[in-house]
């Protein structure tokens, strides 16, 4: 249960909110770099915090992230031509460089010099791995640039994908911490899915539906252990990291690729969630991958040419009763993504949480909204950096691994924990 | 078909044609400070308004180790039964700094898990005397918060309606 000062607090991501400062501190996941994937390749739409944005890539490969209404008229720049180093207003001319500076207003005088006191808000937008990055707060404050292991091995050793999700980005993410739902939710994917089947952990997970739950502090945010009974003697920790603001990762399966997330908000009743998948050590299968395009594991199978799932609220996500009676699909619904989403917007756009009934099990949610909280307030009241700007709380990884019953998993699992580049994932 | 029997009836504006039923406290909680250190917290925190929540104080354990060998005060002093506390209980939630509860956690772990109610432990502080005492909570709190501060029993307990 939250009051409901703490909801809003928690979910306003809006510009001069005190969450939507915090958001505006760190790098994000902007758009997929597949979605700028020329010079002069057509603009992109972008809606992040609440601000309507452009996305372009100009004709020297320079990114620019700029606001989307021309500064004359106001019309959207989404019509706009990008041509010769510069986004062009369809409407009477006006260009932009990718620095949101005006550099051409074609009705005035050549030499004049008015363009140069017009420049539209933008952003920085940078490409590492798949993604293009944006930091959206004071540029006096820029943090260096992101360091997530995903988006720094070889292209071949990952990958990444995005979907809509109608819902607020907080209960969204609160999924990626909620251990206890994978048993049932997502038991279907743990016999079927090609990017999670066979792993001896996925045993233990269906043997064992009454986990144990530790929630420990880390520097960046948490992790969430999960511990199930294994042979004699032992337990079947799964360890989920949770890097403030909306990073987390899945523990790993087998040698199955690892995978994680990122929530972004779009507004206060959408958000994107970046999908990922990479394995530290090795490129991911041809299998692999055709698995992921086709939105197995994470992933999702979108409308072709949007980010929109083809499972969504406007079809009842494909529900299908004979899937969900014989339990090839515990709720019916196909695809672990979807599976969550379906749920998680089921809830409404932003959840009450005045009316929630949590149990000890949500530990790891009730814990992680305190450190929000705590983090968002300290940002306003007294401008303290919150968790995870620090690239070097940016390397973790999630693990599962099977320990003795006397052994706390924070203490046996630190370098399983950390992302040292070269090294393979603890798993199961 | 009608908005309210699609998915697409999760909106804002659907969202106000949702049972407003009151909700009553969720959790029938008992709060117990298992060594010296936690009871200065339990105190702090019992000073909330609570709806249902009682505080405990768990001075030791005679020998043998048995629930009903447990020497349990409430906040205020009044000596207190175990098993008269568990009555209609369904979750407890225990408080240490250090292991020198472990036996009492022991206790009221095994009587905990034979009543059906779930457990929580919170150990507050850092170092070598909170590991030990994590280690000692451990086999008997279905949910462990190892690294906890005073604001997360306050955390807690307001999440689950106590």
């Amino acid at each position: 249960m939250l009051k409901k000062e703490i909801n809003d607090l928690l979910t306003q991501t809006g510009n001069g909110t005190p969450m939507g400062e915090m958001f505006r501190q760190y790098w994000m996941p902007a758009l997929l770099a597949e979605e700028l994937p020329e010079n002069d390749s057509p603009p992109v739409r972008v809606k992040l915090l609440s601000e309507r944005m452009i996305a372009f890539r100009d004709s020297l490969g320079r990114y620019g992230l700029i606001d989307e209404f021309c500064a004359h008229r106001g019309a959207s720049l989404w019509f706009g031509r990008n041509e010769a180093s510069g986004l062009r207003c369809s409407y009477h001319g006006w260009k932009y460089d990718v620095t949101g500076q005006c550099i051409e207003v074609p009705s005035e005088a050549d030499n004049s010099s008015f363009c140069q006191n017009v420049k539209l808000t933008a952003y920085p937008l940078v490409k590492i791995g798949d993604i293009l990055w944006t930091y959206m707060g004071d540029p006096q404050k820029t943090p260096d640039l992101p360091e997530w292991e995903f988006a720094h091995v070889a292209p071949e050793q990952t990958y990444t994908s995005k979907r809509w999700q109608q819902s607020n980005w907080l209960q969204a993410f609160e999924g990626g911490i909620d251990s206890s739902h994978v048993t049932f939710l997502h038991s279907g994917g743990l016999k079927n899915d090609p990017l999670f089947k066979g792993a001896k952990g996925n045993d233990y997970n269906m043997n064992d539906t009454k986990p144990f739950f530790e929630v420990a502090d880390s520097e960046g945010g948490l992790f969430v252990g999960a511990r199930r009974n294994a042979e004699e003697g032992t337990y079947y920790w799964r360890i989920t990291p949770w890097v403030m603001p909306s990073f987390t990762m899945v523990p790993p399966r087998g040698d199955h690729p690892m995978h994680g997330h990122f929530w972004i908000p779009i507004d206060d009743e959408n958000c994107w969630a970046y999908s990922f998948d990479y394995h530290p050590v090795r490129a991911l299968t041809e299998a692999e991958r055709q698995a992921m395009l086709e939105g197995r594991g994470v992933h999702s199978k979108n409308i072709p040419g949007t980010y929109r799932p083809v499972a969504n609220l406007d079809n009842d996500y494909l529900m299908d009763r004979e899937s969900q009676r014989t339990g090839y699909n515990y709720s019916g619904v196909e695809g672990i993504a979807i599976q969550d989403s379906s749920l998680q917007e089921s809830m409404g756009p932003i959840v009450d949480r005045t009316k929630e009934r949590l149990v000890p099990a949500d530990s790891g949610i009730i814990k992680a909204r305190q450190k929000l909280r705590k983090a968002v307030i300290a940002l306003r009241d007294e401008g303290v950096t919150p968790p995870g700007v620090d690239t070097a709380h940016h390397h973790v990884r999630s693990a599962a691994i099977v320990l003795p019953v006397a052994e706390s998993f924070m203490d046996s699992c630190r370098e399983a924990v950390s992302a040292t580049p070269g090294t393979p994932q603890t798993t199961v | 078909m009608l908005l309210s029997s699609c998915a697409r009836a999760a909106t804002a504006a659907e969202a106000a044609y949702r049972i407003d039923a009151p909700i009553a406290p969720a959790r029938a909680a008992r709060v117990v400070a298992l060594d010296g250190g936690a009871v200065g917290v339990a105190r702090r925190v019992a000073q909330h308004p609570w709806a249902s929540a009682r505080f405990l104080v768990c001075e030791g354990i005679a020998d043998g180790g048995s629930a009903d060998g447990l020497l349990l005060r409430r906040i205020d002093g009044a000596p207190a039964v175990l098993s008269v506390e568990l009555d209609r209980a369904d979750v407890v939630v225990m408080i240490a700094t250090e292991d020198g509860g472990a036996a009492c956690a022991s206790a009221i772990g095994r009587a905990c898990a034979e009543l059906g109610i779930m457990t929580a432990g919170l150990v507050l502080g850092e170092g070598f005397e909170s590991a030990a005492a994590v280690a000692a909570l451990r086999p008997h709190a279905r949910v462990l918060l190892p690294s906890a501060d005073e604001s997360d029993v306050t955390e807690l307990l307001t999440a689950l309606r106590a």
